[in-house]
């Protein structure tokens, strides 16, 4: 029997399952896919936590995890990234701005170095290189957007000197490749002459999968300049990198990884419904049942599944069916623009300040359920920068309610 | 300011006024066409794809039903290449009144229309998504009609035959002369275009009644808007009708990869008016779950509408627009104090187009002294040089390309690459990523451009440095969101939230 079931593989759920492990407890992780890493600029955006964090409402997931989680999740994430080789740059109070694949800016409090030195400055100029065939990066929309913004930016066009597959080329083709043999030499004599009294250059983020440190380190010193990876295009390699050393870290420290099941909590009869016994998952073999001491859900929001919406308007969770309260009329899940904020981005579980699923009277539905991350409701996670804050500290929170 | 003169004038470059053009080029006729959008930018391109067989309107409008009968048989003949023979059934869910499908057997045999009664076990057998439960179950003509093939097939022989087909041209002044008209149409909202017709056939659809205010020539029109939902998958390989009076979605088309549930009719004000509302979304899936029961497990991609404009004639009432005749009108604004040597052809359907020109234009060229007599129903078009439209098309280029030269696939779903994307700009001077979508199918497969959008654009913008491809790639987006803000929930609310991850989060997109 485990102490605690982990349900979902995102952020949320690889940092739940990490901080668990890390207290000793026995955690068996169950995820029915990937998680939303893949789709991840792989750094952490806060939002305004650590400096005002009056400008959360009521009910919001930062303010019913506790302010006073966020200094230790932030210091339990960076324990956790540099055990696992990854070197996150940045603080809480200053956000990061870094440039984005279509040339506009991206604010986040932490990234990964290759990532971080691509920090923008009004005065320094920079350039940006395409990479020859690859279509999930255009220097163009960069150079365009940045200039549009008052940036100093020049393009350039660069190769990789492996052949081409018979197909196209996905970032993780590139990174894989390179992951083999990194080939700085070769790279850098193809690039040096197109890289001519540059500083700075920012490329699409392909260096590596497992090797992304010794890849950046080897390119910059046979290179003499400042290298620095723009997000891509999903797969999103910085995203990518996170989610592989997170869930080595997890298995390191003992944690057991179900993946593939569907997961459908279990009930615990004699207890007068008051607590959840684990959960019962589909495996190819058959069900299978994983009992635990507690359940957490970071199963995500409307992407990953964490819960669903019918036509009808009812919206429930998955894995226990909590309802999840939202307007009967669709219309009034919806903004006007794609681009902009809708309704139901704030959708999601209610939970009390254990980081328990409450109904509308306040009492959680089971003593021994937590919930983290993309499911909980209440934020605004784009307008805010918010969304890897929340998954962070909410996990951190979810894990300490659920251990103690 | 440029000039031209030309004998006739097509206001509206839809299905009924390239018809007309193409009619009037075969009988020797000089002729512009004046379309304010990109082709299939209107209703003809928003429609659900079914070349009837006159059968849905045996008994409710018996001159269009054997209209469409005779219109079925030449449009299979003259341009086979935009028509997918599929078929159609009429079945009988159950609970549907019983009088009525025999009724509507003897009115078929009446209009000439061919129906032939089958066993349900039968039509299961060829669609096996059928509720089982269907009591009976009809064989007629339908067949799918592309309306973007017959388009271009279209434009490109009027082109050929020495005619004019302006895209982008809005007409923004009418005004009667003694020897005709002076047009002047606007290209792109700037530069003016001046065009001295004899003659002017308003073709204009729902937005005729716009181009008779300019001639200052009131038409009672009665818009109605019909909504429709693309199925992503091809669920059904025959066109599958309610056999019942027409009525909110009664009509299962495949069409392509999709299959597309239609219609609804509301009455509505402007042309404009294409937006869709939750109710009429539930209508259509309720609706098609009579014929398919498991509609609801399946994935619908995108709800759109097109306004369709028919001719209100005195006598009949405000209220309603689904009962209005479904055939044509045709009329001389001389006849009703407006000026003469101006026609607007209008209502109807989609099959029936060739027709209507062909009535429209023994009208034009008695007034223009020519007695050639119509050709369309005999002479084929060729198919329109190859548009990338159809999936085996580009599949079959994709795998014949070799490694070495291949160019990249920018939208995976609808399999359009980097090449054709190149020609399609090379052959036309839009850079506008709407209209690459209507000529090549860009972003309109199941992830609704999630990645194509983001790599056209970058395209583009290599072509053109100067330009600024970020206001477009914008509207894109947002334009494909108009298909989909109807159907957030489930499957699409995911997509949706895939492409706001990719867009807002990871390129963080906005409008500076």
């Amino acid at each position: 029997m485990n102490d605690l079931v982990v349900v979902g593989a995102g952020l949320a759920g690889l940092l739940a399952a990490n901080f668990a492990a890390r207290r000793g407890a026995s955690v068996t992780l169950v995820a029915q896919g990937r998680g939303g890493l893949a789709l991840s600029h792989g750094c952490l955006g806060l939002g305004s936590v650590a400096h005002n964090p009056g400008a959360f409402p009521e009910r919001h997931p930062y303010r019913l995890a506790g302010f006073d989680k966020v200094h230790p999740a932030v210091a339990g994430f960076q324990q956790l990234s540099q055990a696992a080789g990854l070197e996150f740059l940045g603080d809480p109070e200053t956000p990061l701005q870094l440039p984005t694949a279509s040339g506009a800016v991206l604010s986040v409090h932490f990234a990964p170095r290759s990532l971080a030195q691509g920090s923008l400055s009004a005065s320094e100029k920079i350039c940006i290189a395409g990479i020859e065939g690859f279509r999930d990066f255009d220097s163009g929309l960069v150079v365009r957007g940045l200039r549009r913004r008052g940036y100093r930016v020049d393009a350039t066009g660069l190769s990789f000197p492996s052949g081409r597959p018979g197909r196209d080329l996905y970032s993780t083709d590139i990174a894989s490749a390179l992951d083999q043999d990194w080939q700085s030499r070769e790279i850098a004599r193809l690039w040096a002459p197109r890289l001519n009294k540059v500083d700075r250059v920012g490329i699409p983020a392909v260096l590596g999968l497992a090797h992304s440190v010794d890849i950046l380190t080897s390119l910059q010193s046979e290179l003499g300049l400042k290298l620095f990876e723009i997000p891509t295009l999903p797969p999103s390699l910085p995203g990518l990198r996170l989610e592989r050393a997170l869930r080595r870290a997890a298995l390191a420290a003992g944690c057991r990884v179900l993946e593939g099941p569907m997961a459908t909590g279990r009930l615990d009869g004699t207890s007068g419904g008051v607590r959840a016994l684990g959960l019962s998952t589909w495996t190819p073999a058959g069900p299978r049942v994983v009992d635990a001491g507690a359940v957490v859900l970071a199963t995500g929001g409307a992407l990953n599944g964490g819960w669903r919406a019918t036509r009808s308007g009812r919206i429930h969770e998955s894995v226990f069916d909590f309802p999840i309260s939202a307007p009967e009329d669709r219309e009034a899940w919806i903004g006007e623009r794609l681009i902009g904020p809708h309704p139901y981005d704030r959708f999601g579980l209610t939970v009390n300040s254990r980081m328990q699923p409450c109904g509308s009277d306040g009492q959680p539905f089971f003593a021994n359920v937590f919930a983290c991350g993309g499911l909980l409701g209440g934020a605004d996670r784009r307008t805010e920068g918010s969304r890897e804050g929340i998954d962070l500290v909410t996990a951190y929170a979810a894990v300490e309610a659920a251990l103690s | 300011m440029s000039q031209r003169s030309t004998q006739l004038l097509v206001v509206g470059g839809g299905a009924t006024g390239l018809g007309v053009a193409w009619d009037a080029c075969l009988r020797g006729l000089d002729v512009v066409v004046l379309e304010q959008g990109d082709l299939a930018q209107g209703t003809s391109g928003r429609y659900h794809g079914l070349l009837h067989s006159g059968a849905r309107y045996v008994l409710s409008d018996p001159p269009s039903a054997s209209a469409c009968a005779l219109e079925n048989v030449i449009l299979r003949r003259v341009v086979p290449h935009a028509i997918e023979d599929t078929g159609g059934f009429f079945v009988c869910p159950p609970g549907d009144p019983g009088e009525f499908p025999d009724l509507w057997l003897d009115a078929c045999r009446h209009q000439g229309v061919r129906a032939e009664e089958i066993t349900p076990a039968n039509a299961l057998e060829t669609e096996p998504l059928l509720s089982p439960q269907i009591t009976r179950a009809f064989r007629v003509h339908d067949a799918a009609l592309d309306s973007f093939d017959l388009l271009h097939a279209l434009a490109a022989a009027i082109s050929a035959a020495g005619g004019s087909v302006l895209l982008h041209h809005r007409l923004v002044r009418l005004t009667a002369r003694p020897d005709g008209f002076l047009a002047a149409a606007s290209e792109s909202g700037d530069r003016l275009q001046y065009i001295h017709a004899q003659v002017v056939v308003n073709a204009g659809g729902s937005y005729a009644g716009k181009v008779a205010a300019l001639a200052g020539s009131p038409l009672p029109l009665a818009l109605g808007r019909g909504a429709m939902i693309a199925m992503a998958t091809r669920l059904v390989n025959t066109v599958v009708n309610r056999c019942q009076p027409p009525s909110d979605g009664d009509i299962i088309v495949p069409i392509g990869t999709v299959a597309v549930l239609g219609t609804t009719d509301t009455p509505v004000d402007s042309p404009d008016d294409v937006r869709i509302e939750p109710w009429e979304v539930d209508l259509l899936l309720r609706e098609a779950a009579a014929l398919i029961p498991s509609i609801e497990d399946h994935r619908v991609l995108r709800a759109w509408a097109g306004v369709r404009p028919l001719y209100r004639p005195p006598e009949a009432p405000e209220s309603e627009t689904r009962n209005l005749p479904r055939t044509h009108a045709l009329i001389d604004h001389a006849t009703s104090g407006g000026p003469a040597r101006l026609f607007t052809i209008i209502g109807g359907k989609l099959t029936t187009f060739r027709l209507m020109a062909e009535e429209t234009v023994d009208l034009v060229a008695a007034q223009l002294g020519s007695s050639v007599p119509c050709r369309t129903a005999d002479t084929p078009l060729s198919p329109p040089p190859p548009r990338y439209h159809r999936l085996p098309y580009r599949l079959e280029k994709l795998s014949a390309s070799g490694a070495a030269n291949r160019q990249g696939v920018i939208c995976e779903c609808e399999l359009v690459t980097a090449e054709a994307i190149h020609s399609a700009l090379d052959a036309s001077p839009t850079t506008d990523l709407d209209d690459l979508r209507r000529d090549l199918r860009l972003g309109m497969g199941p992830c609704q451009a999630a990645f194509c959008a983001y790599r056209s654009a970058g395209l583009l913008g290599g072509r053109e440095p100067g330009v600024d491809t970020n206001p477009g790639l914008l509207s894109f987006l947002e334009e494909r969101w108009r298909g989909l803000r109807p159907l957030v929930w489930g499957h699409t609310l995911r997509q949706v939230e895939l492409n706001r991850r990719v867009y807002q989060d990871l390129l963080a997109l906005d409008d500076r």
